[in-house]
């Protein structure tokens, strides 16, 4: 008889096929620290709910099918040769260009009208260059009112850059308020440090 | 104070006029971020068809990006969020909302395979949970600004 032995030939099949998938698919998660060395912590959660918390930079684990995740001891070279070519394609961080406004007014200082030209000039030397500005207000008046203030000082660079030639779908505005002052005082305090708008050149 | 009070009443006024910038600015930004760096071959995959995805090309919710074995991508999202991928990856932008002013939202990646490294922006800052990324076999969420996901084999 032929059967048996093709059975076990075909079991055997299976079983090596069911390792290399097992060995092949496999999956990692790892912190990183962040520009400033900083590393926090990272949640992974299995299929099944199982939740695994990893604490501190190059902390990792690994899951493979059939096996919920679990720490491993990935070493920090190990880790940046698995992540070399991801690491080298981030993108280079926004740079922050701030200008301040008269108190009320979408109208720039004089010192801050010539600081727009730095702007443009980070413009042009990036490949793929995107804008965003973000406008902020001091405490002096309603949240509401200062978001659209914010809004309204954005909007406002916003229509000096364009005017300067950079293209309209490349710069974004945004009012933030009164919520991320440089300096924190108390409500309805007039402050100039903080009726600004960030300027962020990606 | 009474400039004051004349800026409030300009602002008033001026409150139909911001409701059309508003709905100009939604259509705007259904841009959801762009491609800062790509290296040999990428691929975006929008609505079932495939384009390439050179530097500068913009992104969508629910776009997919693909790289070859030669390829590397890195992304940039409005929030200042990052994603950057090695070779042989690709990566499904399920879900991206964010709000400017509050910097609400959320921002949920899937993973299919690859090398892949996430830096939170905004929307991390705001609240942690609000990255996510899903793998496979898990959902990684992001108490750290930046972490690493690898999914190897398929």
């Amino acid at each position: 008889m032929s059967h048996p032995p093709f059975r076990r030939l075909a079991t055997l099949a299976i079983i090596v096929f069911a390792i290399a998938a097992c060995t092949t698919q496999r999956e990692t998660y790892v912190v990183l620290p962040d520009a400033t060395g900083q590393a926090g912590s990272l949640q992974v959660v299995s299929k099944q709910g199982q939740v695994l918390v990893l604490d501190g930079a190059y902390a990792n684990a690994q899951a493979s099918v059939g096996r919920a995740p679990r720490p491993a001891a990935l070493s920090q070279a190990e880790i940046e040769r698995a992540f070399a070519e991801a690491l080298s394609a981030r993108p280079d961080a926004p740079l922050r260009f701030t200008l301040y406004f008269r108190e009320g007014s979408d109208e720039l200082t004089p010192e801050s009208m010539k600081a727009l030209q730095g702007v443009l000039d980070a413009v042009r030397k990036r490949p793929a260059p995107d804008v965003i500005v973000v406008g902020h207000t001091d405490r002096v008046g309603l949240l509401l009112d200062n978001d659209r203030l914010a809004l309204r000082r954005a909007e406002r660079i916003r229509a000096d850059l364009l005017g300067a030639g950079l293209p309209e779908e490349t710069v974004q505005a945004a009012g933030r308020g009164e919520r991320e002052p440089l300096v924190a005082t108390a409500d309805e305090q007039p402050e100039p440090r903080n009726r600004r708008v960030e300027i962020l050149v990606r | 104070m009474n400039h004051r009070r004349v800026l409030l009443a300009s602002l008033l006024g001026g409150a139909v006029f911001f409701g059309l910038l508003s709905r100009v600015d939604a259509q705007a930004t259904a841009w959801v971020g762009q491609i800062k760096v790509s290296r040999g071959i990428v691929l975006l995959d929008r609505d079932g068809q495939r384009y390439p995805a050179p530097v500068g090309v913009r992104l969508k919710e629910g776009d997919t990006i693909l790289t070859e074995a030669n390829g590397s991508v890195g992304l940039m999202f409005n929030d200042n969020s990052t994603l950057a991928m090695g070779p042989n990856g690709e990566v499904v932008l399920e879900r991206y909302a964010y709000d400017s002013t509050t910097y609400m939202g959320a921002f949920d990646a899937y993973v299919k395979r690859g090398a892949v490294s996430i830096e939170a922006g905004n929307l991390g800052r705001q609240a942690p949970e609000a990255v996510r990324v899903k793998t496979p076999l898990a959902e990684i969420r992001g108490q750290t600004r930046s972490f690493g996901v690898e999914v190897e084999g398929r």
